[in-house]
């Protein structure tokens, strides 16, 4: 995809014009074009392979930048600070990167480098020694009235066998004269280390090329020794530390965590995953409980254990800060770090700096005032238009405002604002980012930007920088740039002048990995549901696309037949799909279909199923190949995409038959790739134990419906339908549908891959798999044999009942399926019991 | 003072939690070890802790109590905590809080050193915390009493009468998550809302205040008042002063803190003391009962005649 192969490797980089594609603004610092309208030299061979392309390369590069983009699942859905989370953009990347040299990276980096040991120190100080706060070399009230500042941790300091800081985000920005700035520090669980991989994986497949002969830094190399550096932490008599990723408690989002995770290799959990018991963490998982010596914090420090904080509205892992005070399991970086995070700290850093390290600090904090004392809060208040205004606390408690894109009235609500709790804010400078080169269908723009970077204090007081980072660009106002809040995101080349050694990120971190690969309980609860969900979907669309094709062509039947066939089916359907059907009553057949089409989540729609399985799938993300996850994608963006504002009923019906092929696709990357663990088992047995379920609940619906005689085989060719089993039956059965047969079919036949007889031998094969639940709960597969005997008790009617007419005892018939129905429910109970809650004794 | 005309306190509280379903992990930390001062003395204690849990570790909090963290993880229906202590009581030598040598308010608050005689920062007793955000209302409350020239016992004994005059003292009118705002508008409570608006209005003009967790003599001897929040553990407020360091009101009672209080830790609000705070992994609700019984030794290891509550 990267034309620029073909070009000449002499290139001309110097005191090159660019003026035919990109020109800077008047007046601005730009990176890529000096003020004297020349290129700098470390972006000659991007400019030149544009010049020579044309701009009609830049699009070819989104194009494809966005198609990978998309089946990597890379959508990160921009969270809403007032919780509302329902607006999702997808993540979005220019591939045209941010090309920085390797001559000016060194003096950021050691600018970098300084600014996290200094927050080394910081914290260290904060949960030990107390010198900021005994030799006021800031303001007690910034540190002690922030909820990120740990008391109970007062004990538990950094040291050899504690991690300190883990990894750190800051955020640069350059002003027009040229000077770094640092704008944001993160230093509890940064957002966008993973996106950086992400992107640089991406921005590499599109423009491989450019990327080998600007002998790029690799950014795989800091990966490798971030996993060393956690690993050391582990105790020294484990040869195989186990180390988990704690990602957020939150299944409504996508998580940036699962990609690195994924890729990696890294076992990734949730605060519920985690139990502490003995003080020591444990992983639960389907084989019972595993202890863990090492998790990558990548949740807020103050939720980790709300036995002490208190934090409200998290569940957390409570006990877990006695492990750690007791160094039994390792947590980077330390949960009190949040604290350090605070914008009201950054007036007293240069002496903070002088203080802590002897040094005075390399790159300067963006000026900054605290409200918290007079003559500061005046100068903001004087100068409120000028200003972002900021939280001295959690950065969430009150949304960054700029001064100069308030109306007349919002600046005097922010006024009173800050007049009425001063301490709570402070007043940032606005800067003048510089901007660099922004691509788009159109050519090349100037757009401001900031560049996130990455890094962690590692053993032997070496820091480690990302060679590289995360570059955000400006929306249009050209003011605020907020990962959170888009703007599009740009990979960072740091140009070499010898190209670094290759690095295989999977490979090299293979070491990290668990020594068998985990299914943790909730991941088995949510590929259980994956199964159950997908095979929801399968039967819903499989509803419609009859239900539809008997208004698109008729089953030529008269009008009546027709609508008695069609009523059928949509009540069957309002039972199945759980919608309250007496609430739609009064609503028409094509109403109520359309309600099942709609986009509409909050009805039981067939988008409401797969906005389930969704999120299933994104919960379990390291189950899953990459083909299986272009097909996972398929199934959601596939059905919402061809779907949006269609409001004519035959037009869905190519929809419906993408989404069954699509969950095919699904199904066969599957049950072709996926190893046979338990994880597996979970998927498989959910699948197969849902369609079973669906199987008898329809036998039964069509047992106890009255059916008139005249469409009595049309429903039974439905039924049929319903279950992909027609033609099956018609090569079986030459003669006219028989509803005996039917049933045989589909409940006894031991040859026949939809039959709930063969259907019990996959699940149980798949059950096998499973561990030992423990003693207070049986094994699923002892299930199994009280379900064959329920099937039996049905084909006994079956075989007993030769009449024609069948089914002569429909009563006795339904009863036993609904026996059976029971029964399949009670095996999926047994499994939530017995892996999933990990409830009991603990199986250690 | 001396040890002879000691008051010894057993002092015996118990939490029961009885759950609905059964319970397989819970996870409690608890403030149950009284602090030891110049006013009070541990002779014993015992924690009591049904079933017996699978670990438990002692140490130190942060403002210097001690806290107990325990886990049980057997399967179980009903958690219970007894706390078992046997506290000695020195009588105060009749100090009288408007005899004490301490500031006075000028206008502003008096000037205050970075920490307390024990080491404590003084500056996290003048921030708002969690139940005790500083709202106006308890600012404009305090705000009457500032009268320059005062010395600051009468400010905060002034402050305290009038939480005693203006707040019905009325049992279930609130919870422990009650916001301070709600309290300040009803007027209604127990000791811990008097106690943390009382903390919240002096913290607002300047003054350190601090929340005190203890427990009061059950049944008083005859001839005196029975106290209100004998019942359970009770709570009081601790303001610091240049000249005399933490100094005790209870405005529950409109009473300075005497032989009859006998305190269990100090904090900057209920929730950074609470005597008992758990975490439960099971199904089903629970339901909680405290009951607390201070009895006086008429000597060494007699018990008082008066019954039990």
């Amino acid at each position: 995809m990267d034309p620029s192969s073909t070009v000449d490797q002499n290139l001309p980089e110097q005191n090159q014009s660019v003026a035919n594609v990109y020109t800077p603004l008047a007046n601005r610092r730009d990176e890529a074009v000096d003020r004297g309208g020349q290129l700098r030299e470390e972006w000659g061979a991007l400019f030149e392979s544009i010049q020579r392309h044309g701009d009609g390369i830049l699009t070819k590069w989104r194009n494809e930048s966005s198609r990978i983009s998309r089946e990597r699942g890379l959508a990160y859905r921009s969270e809403s600070i007032h919780g509302s989370a329902e607006s999702t953009a997808g993540w979005s990347l220019d591939p045209v990167p941010w090309i920085i040299s390797q001559e000016h990276w060194s003096a950021i980096e050691r600018g970098l480098q300084q600014r996290i040991r200094l927050y080394c120190a910081m914290l260290k100080d904060l949960y030990g020694t107390g010198r900021m706060l005994s030799e006021n070399l800031v303001p007690s009230q910034i540190i002690e009235s922030h909820p990120g500042f740990l008391r109970s941790l007062y004990d538990c300091p950094p040291d050899a066998r504690r991690p300190g800081l883990g990894l750190v985000a800051i955020d640069l920005a350059r002003d027009n004269a040229g000077q770094f700035f640092v704008l944001n520090n993160r230093t509890d669980s940064p957002f966008g280390v993973s996106l950086a991989l992400e992107n640089r994986t991406v921005v590499n497949s599109v423009l491989p090329n450019l990327f080998h002969r600007n002998r790029v830094r690799r950014i795989g190399h800091f990966f490798v020794s971030w996993f060393d550096h956690l690993a050391s932490f582990s105790p020294p008599e484990n040869p195989h530390p186990s180390i988990a990723i704690l990602d957020a408690n939150s299944m409504d989002e996508d998580s940036e965590i699962s990609f690195l995770a994924n890729y990696c290799g890294i076992l990734r959990v949730i605060p519920s995953d985690l139990t502490v018991r003995g003080g020591r963490v444990w992983l639960k998982t389907v084989g019972g409980l595993k202890p863990i010596d090492v998790l990558w914090r990548n949740i807020a420090g103050r939720s980790l254990d709300p036995l002490e904080t208190g934090h409200v509205g998290s569940r957390g892992i409570p006990g877990n800060f006695e492990a750690l005070r007791k160094t039994n399991v390792a947590i980077a970086g330390h949960p009190g770090s949040e604290v350090l995070q605070s914008p009201g700290l950054f007036p007293y850093l240069p002496k903070i700096c002088r203080a802590l390290l002897g040094e005075d600090l390399l790159i300067p904090p963006v000026a900054t005032w605290w409200c918290g004392q007079k003559r500061e809060r005046q100068y903001v208040l004087e100068n409120l238009s000028n200003m972002v205004v900021k939280s001295v606390g959690p950065h969430r408690e009150f949304e960054t405002t700029y001064g100069s894109l308030l109306s007349r009235d919002q600046l005097e609500d922010l006024r009173s604002r800050i007049e009425s709790r001063p301490e709570k804010y402070v007043g940032q400078e606005r800067l003048t980012f510089s901007t660099i080169p922004m691509s788009s269908s159109s050519g090349m723009t100037p757009r401001g930007a900031v560049l996130r970077t990455f890094g962690f204090h590692g053993r032997k007081d070496i820091v480690h920088i990302m060679p590289g980072g995360l570059a955000r660009l400006g929306t249009t106002n050209d003011v605020v740039i907020s990962t959170r809040l888009g703007g599009e995101s740009k990979d960072v080349w740091i140009r070499h002048s010898e190209s670094d050694s290759l690095v295989s990120l999977p490979k090299e971190l293979r070491r990290f990995q668990f020594a068998q690969p985990e299914t943790t309980s909730h991941a088995a609860e949510n590929l259980f549901w994956a199964g159950r969900n997908a095979e929801r979907i399968d039967f819903i669309s499989r509803f419609l696309h009859r239900i539809i094709t008997g208004r698109m062509f008729g089953f030529y039947h008269d009008p009546d037949g027709e609508l008695q066939h069609e009523n059928f089916l949509v009540k069957a359907l309002y039972t199945f799909s759980g919608g309250n059907a007496s609430t739609v009553e009064s609503q028409s057949n094509g109403d109520k279909i359309m309600r099942l089409l709609s986009p509409d989540k909050k009805n039981f729609s067939l988008s409401r199923q797969i906005d389930h399985f969704r999120r299933n799938t994104s919960a379990t993300r390291e189950h899953w190949s990459t083909a299986c996850i272009r097909a996972i994608e398929s199934i959601e963006h596939d059905w919402a995409d061809s779907t949006r504002n269609l409001t004519d009923l035959f037009a869905f019906m190519p929809c419906l038959e993408e989404l069954q092929r699509n969950l095919a696709a699904f199904y066969g990357i599957n049950h072709d790739s996926m190893t046979r663990d338990h994880g597996w088992s979970m998927l498989e047995s959910g699948r197969l134990l849902e369609r079973c379920v669906n199987i008898t609940r329809l036998l039964q619906f069509r047992l106890e419906e009255a059916i008139p005689d005249v469409i009595r085989q049309l429903i039974d060719e439905s039924i049929l339908f319903l279950f992909d089993s027609f033609g099956t039956y018609q090569k079986a059965n030459r003669a006219e549908t028989e509803t005996r047969t039917i049933f045989l079919l589909v409940l006894d036949e031991s040859n026949y891959p939809r039959s709930i007889r063969f259907l019990l031998n996959r699940i149980q094969t798949a059950l096998a798999k499973l561990p030992e639940a423990g003693d207070e709960v049986a094994h699923p597969v002892e299930y199994i044999s009280r379900l064959r005997s329920g099937l039996d008790a049905c084909c006994e009617v079956l075989h007993s009942d030769q009449d024609s007419t069948f089914p002569v005892n429909a009563a006795a018939m339904s009863a036993r399926l609904k026996a059976l129905e029971e029964d399949l429910y009670s095996l999926g109970d047994n499994i939530t019991k017995a892996y999933f809650n990990l409830i009991g004794e603990g199986r250690k | 003072m001396s040890e002879s005309s000691a008051i010894r306190y057993r002092v015996e509280h118990r939490t029961t939690y009885a759950y609905q379903g059964r319970n397989d992990l819970c996870h409690s930390l608890a403030h149950l070890r009284p602090l030891e001062n110049s006013t009070q003395r541990i002779v014993s204690q015992e924690l009591n802790i049904s079933p017996e849990p699978a670990y438990h570790s002692r140490r130190n909090d942060y403002f210097g109590n001690a806290v107990d963290y325990f886990s049980v993880e057997t399967s179980h229906e009903a958690l219970s905590v007894l706390s078992d202590v046997v506290v000695e009581k020195f009588p105060t030598q009749g100090t009288q809080i408007s005899d004490m040598s301490v500031g006075t308010w000028n206008g502003e608050p008096p000037p205050l050193p970075k920490t307390d005689d024990t080491g404590i920062r003084l500056s996290d007793f003048l921030i708002g915390s969690r139940a005790c955000p500083l709202i106006a209302e308890a600012r404009e409350f305090v705000r009457p009493h500032l009268i320059p020239g005062t010395k600051l016992t009468e400010i905060a004994g002034g402050v305290m009468s009038q939480v005693y005059r203006d707040f019905a003292y009325t049992p279930g009118a609130t919870d422990v998550l009650t916001p301070l705002k709600d309290v300040a508008g009803t007027r209604k409570g127990v000791c811990q809302d008097f106690a943390h608006f009382m903390i919240a209005g002096l913290r607002s003009v300047g003054i350190p205040a601090r929340y005190v967790s203890g427990y009061l003599e059950t049944i008083p001897p005859p001839g005196t008042k029975k106290l209100r929040g004998a019942d359970a553990s009770h709570a009081w407020v601790e303001v610091w002063m240049p000249g005399a360091g933490w100094v005790g009101f209870d405005p529950t009672n409109d009473k300075q803190p005497g032989n009859q209080h006998i305190k269990l830790a100090h904090g900057r609000d209920y929730f950074d003391v609470q005597p008992l705070r758990g975490i439960f992994i099971g199904s089903g609700s629970q339901a909680l009962s405290v009951e607390v019984d201070v009895t006086r030794f008429d000597k060494e290891g007699e018990k008082a005649t008066a019954g039990r509550l």
